[in-house]
């Protein structure tokens, strides 16, 4: 009697739940799709279920509730095609504005000879923290949530995926959960990553290289001793761009992409020095920097000093007209905002297999110089959520790779063009090969002369 | 019939006679009637060009209806004039005392001038200055800075900016140093050649006022490299110690120098000297030599001058004045060269 007690407890708490799509990642790759399947009338009433390995919905509360005083240093650049499909979704409402910028000016100079293009287009670009993304997003999870009491999104959060398997009879995908549960979905949808496990079940090859190049990322606050308006500074140093994002009231937020010696040297200096650093490879020659950058190695006492006396050396030679030309000086940096992540290149093979499709970072990492990536992750989304709405409507199995190739075949060349040229431009960028320099300093200040060609690039950047 | 075959001759012998009347009366016709259209043409621009104009500034916003204005509104609107009716090209301003701006033209007119007279004329002093501030193009002044900027010595060099003039070396007190000091040996060279470190002319053409001050300090320390080596200031020594300085300096003034000096020189045994002895002499010191640049001379004033040589890796070449003065005797005594 007592085994057959223990036999039933057993049997209640492994469940297999069966699901129309499950989403596996809570980024805004998957916060995006989910939300925006769940506000398409199409396909509302499926049951879908996103997992997250992570805690995901206690401290996207807590940001709603109470937003951290100081930015966080995770912050992507968002276009107007993200942003105007984020209003579709009537996710947008949900966002703190009040956190995010829009800027209408991109300015990116070489770190040679300062040849520079100069992007001036109202609202370009939107600076948004990635967290403020996942809680408008989430905010609109549950605010679609209250309207749909039948089929309401389950959001599966601190739960790891185990191991996927193919069921045997239909072939559908089986996750094996770390709650014990299981899940059969007719659709898998990884956003999960780069590493992604849906790909790897899948069985999809993804293709690309390691940049051998770290992107650090820091919270700063620029000096107020002048007036700039909001701009994407970038400079194009040898080792990597210095990317200097702007962020409402004169914070900013950096992306420095550099070669790992670098970054370790970066990393460990103390954050006056980091910040004197980042002020002098935003305006001296190369070789100055390889001195300070041996000084800093060794974390000399006399690096703020020698950086002190070059960049006012630097700043003396300037005339009234070139003050404009480099970003304003950083003052401060917010404690221990600074991080680093690997920087790579890759592109799967194909996004879409049967029962499975991928999107956003799972199918595609580029390097962080364009501000591309999670745009052509929301891009993926929009894709994808018209093909499902397709499928829905001619009454197609919405897991079938009949059903899903019409995503692939829309956003697979489009993503490698833009992987391709942004690939091109870090190849360029990274050689101080004199007559390579001099040639792309020649098409740069060509390209910034040429009105219709700017237009061109700029409709490419923002209205995508 | 006569007749007839003289017009055929004529026809076919001197039919190109003809044609020059007819196609020159055609391109007459054609310029008379290009000519006059493009007259209509400009006359019917300059009837309607007035309003065009107008237009435009009414587009602009800048119209100023003429015959409404008051005096004072008439002089301010000349004054207005007059301050726009700037020159298109101004001199830019100086970036240190003593810079004179030069357009390019310019210099590459004082690179010509002073380049033949210093050939012809190396005692001149000006030729030599001009010909050195008009070949100090920023390239190599840059690849000097970087060189400095990347040693120590060299780093405090260009943060303090040191000048050399006979104060601030205080010539007294180094003339009573012990005699193997590299101060007292300098000084000793100063009395022997009887020259100063005053007569050293203020860098004038060169732009940015970093570079002008590296520039200035290579020309102050010439007298160093002199007086480090031994070599006299005559005009053999000059072009031995010019070429060490453009195989350790990689200055172009110094390697024009180098290269093109020697054709001036006329006696056989100076010539002989220089490129069998003190050429070679500068291509084995330069290389082994550490660049003399980020030497802060004026702090080493009491070191061993021979510790110093050996620190810096210069060898001495032979003594130029002796070998002169050798050669001298011999041809006075009349004995072959």
């Amino acid at each position: 009697m007592l085994f057959r007690r223990f036999m039933a407890t057993a049997a209640t708490t492994a469940k297999t739940h069966t699901s129309d799509i499950v989403i596996i990642g809570g980024g805004p790759a998957g916060l995006t799709l989910a939300s925006a399947i769940k506000n398409s009338p199409i396909l509302k009433n499926l049951k879908i279920k996103l997992v997250e390995g992570g805690n995901l919905i206690e401290p996207l509360e807590k940001f709603n509730e109470s937003p951290p005083a100081n930015f966080m240093n995770r912050v992507v650049s968002l276009t107007p095609a993200t942003i105007s499909y984020l209003k579709e979704i009537k996710a947008w409402d949900h966002f703190k504005e009040e956190r995010t910028e829009t800027y209408d000016n991109i300015y990116a100079y070489d770190g040679i000879t300062n040849a520079r293009i100069q992007f001036d287009c109202p609202e370009i670009a939107t600076m948004c923290e990635n967290f403020n993304i996942q809680s408008g997003l989430f905010q609109r999870i549950k605010e679609l949530n209250k309207d749909n009491v039948e089929n309401p999104l389950e959001i599966l959060d601190k739960t790891k995926v185990i191991e996927i398997k193919s069921d045997e009879k239909n072939k559908w995908p089986v996750l094996q959960l770390s709650t014990g549960d299981s899940i059969k979905t007719r659709l898998l949808v990884g956003c999960d990553g780069y590493n992604s496990p849906a790909r790897k079940f899948a069985g999809i090859e993804s293709r690309g290289w390691a940049y051998n190049r770290w992107g650090i990322v820091a919270t700063l606050k620029y000096k107020d001793d002048a007036f700039r308006f909001p701009t994407g500074w970038q400079r194009f140093l040898t080792s990597g761009p210095l990317a200097q994002l702007p962020l409402p009231d004169n914070w900013c937020s950096l992306v420095w992409s550099t070669t790992p010696e670098l970054a370790d040297i970066l990393m460990k200096l103390p954050e006056e020095k980091f910040v004197a650093m980042v002020n002098a490879g935003a305006k001296l020659a190369p070789s100055e920097m390889e001195y300070l950058y041996k000084l800093a190695a060794k974390n000399d006492e006399t690096l703020m000093e020698e950086i002190s006396w070059r960049l006012n050396l630097f700043n003396s030679k300037l005339k009234e007209e070139e003050y404009e030309n480099y970003p304003l000086e950083i003052e401060s940096i917010v404690p221990n905002s600074r991080g680093r992540f690997p920087l790579k290149l890759s592109h799967a093979d194909t996004y879409v297999e049967e029962r499975v499709a991928l999107v956003g970072d799972a199918a595609h990492t580029t390097h962080p110089l364009a501000g591309q990536g999670l745009n052509m992750g929301q891009g993926d989304v929009k894709s994808l959520v018209k093909v499902l709405e397709t499928s829905t409507e001619r009454g197609l199995d919405i897991g079938s790779k009949f059903a899903l190739e019409g995503y692939f075949s829309e956003r697979y060349p489009a993503n490698h063009v833009l992987l391709g040229i942004v690939d091109k431009i870090h190849k360029i960028y990274s050689t101080d090969s004199s007559l390579l320099v001099m040639a792309r300093s020649l098409g740069l200040d060509a390209i910034n002369n040429t009105p219709f060609l700017k237009d061109f690039m700029v409709s490419q950047i923002s209205n995508k | 019939m006569l007749a007839a075959t003289y017009m055929k001759h004529a026809s076919t012998r001197c039919w190109t006679k003809n044609l020059p009347l007819v196609t020159s009366v055609r391109t007459s016709r054609r310029t008379f009637i290009l000519t006059a259209l493009s007259t209509a043409a400009t006359a019917a621009y300059s009837f309607v060009s007035p309003s065009i104009s107008l237009a435009n500034s009414l587009e602009n916003g800048t119209y100023k209806p003429q015959h409404f204005q008051t005096t004072n509104e008439r002089e301010l609107q000349n004054l207005e004039a007059a301050k726009s009716n700037k020159p298109m090209f101004t001199r830019p301003e100086p970036n240190y005392p003593n810079h004179v701006p030069l357009y390019t033209f310019e210099k590459a007119m004082l690179f010509l001038g002073s380049s033949l007279g210093a050939f012809l004329h190396p005692e001149r002093n000006e030729f030599i200055v001009a010909l050195g501030e008009s070949t100090a193009h920023p390239y190599f002044l840059n690849l000097l800075r970087d060189q400095m900027l990347s040693d120590p010595v060299g780093r405090q060099i260009l943060k303090e900016r040191p000048n050399i003039t006979s104060t601030s070396l205080d010539l007294d007190h180094l003339s009573n140093l012990p005699p193997n000091t590299f101060g007292r040996t300098y000084v000793d060279w100063l009395h022997k050649e009887g020259v100063s470190p005053d007569t050293r002319v203020p860098v004038r053409f060169i732009d940015d006022d970093e570079l002008a001050f590296i520039f200035q300090r290579y020309r102050q320390c010439h007298d160093f490299y002199h007086s480090i080596t031994g070599l006299p200031i005559v005009r053999e020594g000059e072009i031995a110690v010019k070429m060490f300085e453009f195989l350790n300096l990689k200055i172009p003034f110094a390697g024009l120098g180098a290269i093109f000096a020697p054709f001036n020189v006329k006696r056989r045994d100076e010539r002989w000297r220089l490129f069998e002895v003190y050429y070679p002499w500068a291509w084995q010191c330069a290389i082994g030599c550490k660049p003399l640049i980020n030497v802060y001379w004026e702090k080493i004033m009491e070191k061993d001058v021979n510790e110093l040589r050996k620190e810096l890796g210069v060898i001495v070449p032979p003594d130029m004045r002796q070998l002169r003065k050798v050669a001298r005797m011999r041809r006075l005594k009349g004995l072959t060269n």
